[in-house]
């Protein structure tokens, strides 16, 4: 993998007439888990696409900067809350769409040894609509990884899932992407309190960081500390809604 | 992290005993009930025509339609391999043509936009009306009867196909876009797996279709001589009042419709089952 670069996106958004969020300036640090948190709605999602290249639907003015001032394109992998993966295919085959579409010979050792770390050696053959929710999330999180990009966005991929998958899977991801820029966007204040280096709050009246977390993540769930942090979310999230 | 164990397995109560009774009706019923029905309109249709003494040229029995079918295999069977003949060649050139249209409309707008409402015209316009022009204008009669039965046919392949090939998970058209994947990729890994049950739907409508157009031409046409098709043997035992070789005939384009409805189905249920919800058994 190629070091991991800061990423920055400023600018302003519209929604047709009104705007959508004032002028905000988003750093995602180099190698660090930063939580974008907010309500639906408020442009959060809309964020992330902007990173990544992809059709949004607002008008955005702004742009965005890579710490190495290198382009992000062929750089960012992309989860969402639907798993992305393709029906037709079975979870090896998904795992290897990156090879495929690169027209490069199929690394066939290391989609088995990924599948294994995410648990799922014994379903590699089979078609997504064979597995639970929580294993097809599985499943996409070994193509992520198999495509070994430095910048990764995650679109609340794990809201879809029952409280021990989600668990399970935060668990997971916080090691397997260690090292990588990550932005997770999320809803979920106890998410936000696992996962993130830093957090941030979205919503109608802007953009807000929270005071930086002295724990590292991934930090326990039921730890003093994180629940802290997840309190003060609570009390921003309601301080924008009044 | 790891899924619950499978429950033990206890023996059958009252309520799984049921859904197997159920299981079992259902795959015994699928035929046994068509059967039944089919039989018993046999016997009816037999009974009527001995009890009223209806003579054959009214109505033939049902045992004097086999009959027919059997000694005059010799003329239907060469009927059945020409009309055979232009409905599976027309179904391919209605696959071909609606496959490579509805590819080309959904890669171009301009030529959706310019061609789209001919392929709606052209479907709307009864085959009949147009039939006759065809056979003027085009001097081979297997060429014109192939492009008769191909009219009828494309149209249920190119609009299906074509909403298909739009129907793509707008998520997965944003992964591709994220992996930098052509847009030739994006038609062969996404647009073309995305768009198959929808092609299929199609394929089997047109199937049936592409029979009819090879039959309605064929009575168009109406030209005997050796390569005439079961519809024309149908137009001349009308003439000479053959009404069993009439049924015999019919019979036999029936059945056809059936198999090319039943090959149809089993290809569309072998490419699907693995994944599509249309073909994927439901776990309960």
């Amino acid at each position: 993998m190629t070091p991991a670069p800061a990423v920055t996106v400023e600018g302003s958004a519209r929604l047709g007439q009104q705007p959508l969020f004032p002028p905000v300036s988003l750093r995602l640090g180099a190698g660090e888990w930063t939580c974008l948190l907010g309500p639906s709605g408020v442009g959060k999602s809309s964020l992330l696409r902007i990173i990544a290249g992809l059709e949004t639907g607002i008008d955005f003015t702004g742009h965005v900067t890579t710490g190495d001032g290198a382009p992000l394109a062929g750089r960012i992998a992309y989860m969402a809350q639907s798993d992305l993966l393709f029906p037709w295919r079975s979870v090896t085959e998904n795992v290897l769409l990156g090879a495929a579409l690169r027209g490069t010979a199929p690394d066939r050792a290391r989609a088995r040894e990924l599948i294994g770390r995410v648990g799922l050696t014994d379903h590699a053959g089979k078609r997504p609509a064979a597995l639970s929710g929580g294993q097809r999330q599985r499943a996409a999180l070994a193509r992520t990884l198999m495509e070994d990009r430095p910048v990764i966005l995650l679109d609340e991929p794990f809201s879809a899932l029952d409280a021990r998958n989600r668990a399970a899977m935060q668990s997971l991801a916080a090691s397997l992407l260690a090292g990588r820029t990550v932005l997770l966007v999320t809803h979920d204040p106890a998410e936000a309190a696992r996962l993130g280096h830093r957090i941030l709050v979205i919503d109608e009246a802007g953009l807000r960081e929270m005071p930086r977390p002295e724990m590292p993540p991934l930090r326990p769930v039921s730890d003093p500390a994180t629940l802290e942090i997840q309190m003060a979310l609570f009390a921003e999230l309601g301080r924008g809604a009044e | 992290m790891t899924d619950p164990a499978p429950l033990v397995l206890a023996p059958p109560d009252a309520e799984e005993r049921r859904r197997r009774r159920a299981g079992r009706f259902e795959r015994i019923g699928r035929w046994a009930f068509p059967l039944a029905v089919v039989l018993l309109l046999l016997a009816a249709w037999d009974r009527i025509v001995v009890w009223n003494d209806i003579p054959p040229y009214v109505l033939p029995s049902p045992r004097l339609v086999i009959g027919t079918l059997a000694t005059d295999w010799p003329v239907l069977l060469p009927a059945l391999l020409v009309t055979l003949q232009i409905t599976l060649l027309a179904l391919l050139a209605a696959v071909l043509g609606g496959v490579g249209l509805a590819v080309l409309f959904t890669q171009s707008r301009l030529a959706e936009m310019s061609f789209y409402p001919y392929a709606v015209i052209l479907q709307v316009t009864p085959l009949v009306a147009i039939a006759p022009l065809i056979f003027i204008y085009v001097g081979s009669k297997l060429a014109a009867l192939l492009l008769c039965a191909w009219i009828v046919a494309f149209f249920p392949v190119l609009s299906n196909t074509t909403l298909g090939l739009r129907s793509a998970d707008h998520n997965l058209q944003d992964l591709f876009r994220i992996y930098g994947a052509t847009r030739w990729q994006r038609l062969r890994y996404l647009q073309a797996p995305a768009a198959l049950p929808y092609f299929l739907g199609g394929l089997r409508i047109a199937g049936g279709l592409s029979l009819i157009g090879a039959v309605v031409a064929e009575y168009v046409a109406g030209t005997g001589g050796t390569g005439s098709g079961l519809a024309f043997r149908i137009l001349e035992a009308s003439y000479r009042l053959n009404i069993p070789r009439m049924f015999a005939a019919l019979l036999l384009i029936a059945l056809t419709g059936v198999a090319i409805y039943g090959a149809l189905n089993l290809l569309s249920y072998m490419l699907l089952r693995k994944w599509h919800e249309s073909a994927v058994r439901r776990e309960r």
